[in-house]
């Protein structure tokens, strides 16, 4: 996964600060553009999905790299 | 042997065993004797499923990490504001150890048991609150503001403090006065008081006033 509109790095934050921040970085996107975000807590993983289950939006990927988690989230349409 | 349990069922009230007495006893007050004995089970038995006291403390800590509250309704149902997202995260945060007092017994054990696995995964409980304050202040306090740092250490320190000596009076120490107040009342008027400290006036009327209004 490499294209995204816009990215958000909550690297060192713990919940609810990185599911917040994404809140409003994808009310700032247009419909069906990507956020990447990069985390550092283990319980965002979960989160995410909780996340993109009750807002609609679509979790296109969520993975690690180099220790960090990585997620790409679509808006929804 | 009382009754046959399966393997997974044996596990399973292992650990609800365990976690009592860990939460009541601490790490070093109970032996792997004692444990057994509360499962009605040979020693032996509970090395099958656990190879130690070590083990078995660990999985008991991963049992509750595994039940950690979650604050994705909080962001995803209110309003994204400071003082909306800080009364429903501390609501979520008393309600976890309404349903489980355990989890504040085994902290205040583990605070002098000294493992480190379990302080960090307490204080990781904890660093959602203070993270969130200090975040916040952060973006909205003015640069010029007098020991500008320090302040905003000082409010997630006041924070914690006053959400944690809440639930100890209320769940260790249940013949005080709190034991008929609503967590969840009390709760509404600490994050009011912490908002009104740091300059945050709640914008709407407390709760009391909105319902009887």
């Amino acid at each position: 996964m490499s294209d995204f509109d816009s990215e958000l790095d909550a690297s060192g934050l713990n919940c609810p600060l990185p599911i917040l921040r994404a809140k409003k970085a994808i009310a700032a996107l247009e419909n069906a553009q990507t956020l990447k975000i990069i985390a550092t807590d283990p319980g965002s993983v979960k989160d995410f999905e909780a996340f993109c289950k009750q807002t609609g939006n679509e979790l296109l990927s969520s993975g690690e790299e180099e220790g960090k988690f990585v997620f790409f989230i679509k808006k929804a349409a | 042997m009382s009754t046959r349990l399966s393997g997974p069922e044996r596990r399973q009230t292992i650990l609800s065993q365990a976690q009592r007495l860990f939460a009541e006893k601490g790490f070093h007050g109970v032996s792997i004797d004692e444990i057994s004995r509360a499962v009605s089970v040979s020693p032996a038995i509970l090395y099958r499923h656990f190879d130690s006291k070590q083990e078995l403390y660990d999985a008991v800590l991963q049992q509750l990490a595994c039940q950690r509250e979650s604050y994705v309704d909080t962001v995803v149902n209110s309003g994204t504001n400071f003082e909306d997202v800080l009364t429903g995260m501390t609501h979520v945060f008393i309600s976890s150890v309404d349903e489980n007092p355990n989890l504040l017994r085994i902290e205040m054990q583990s605070l002098l048991d000294g493992n480190p696995a379990t302080s960090e995964f307490f204080k990781n409980r904890w660093k959602s609150f203070t993270d969130y304050i200090e975040f916040g202040l952060n973006q909205s306090m003015p640069y010029d503001v007098p020991n500008r740092e320090i302040t905003i250490l000082s409010a997630g320190l006041m924070f914690q403090g006053m959400v944690r000596e809440a639930l100890l009076q209320k769940y260790l120490q249940p013949e005080d006065r709190l034991v008929d107040v609503s967590m969840s009342e009390l709760s509404h008027e600490l994050v009011r008081l912490f908002l009104r400290a740091i300059g945050i006036e709640k914008s709407r009327l407390s709760r009391k006033a909105v319902i009887s209004s």
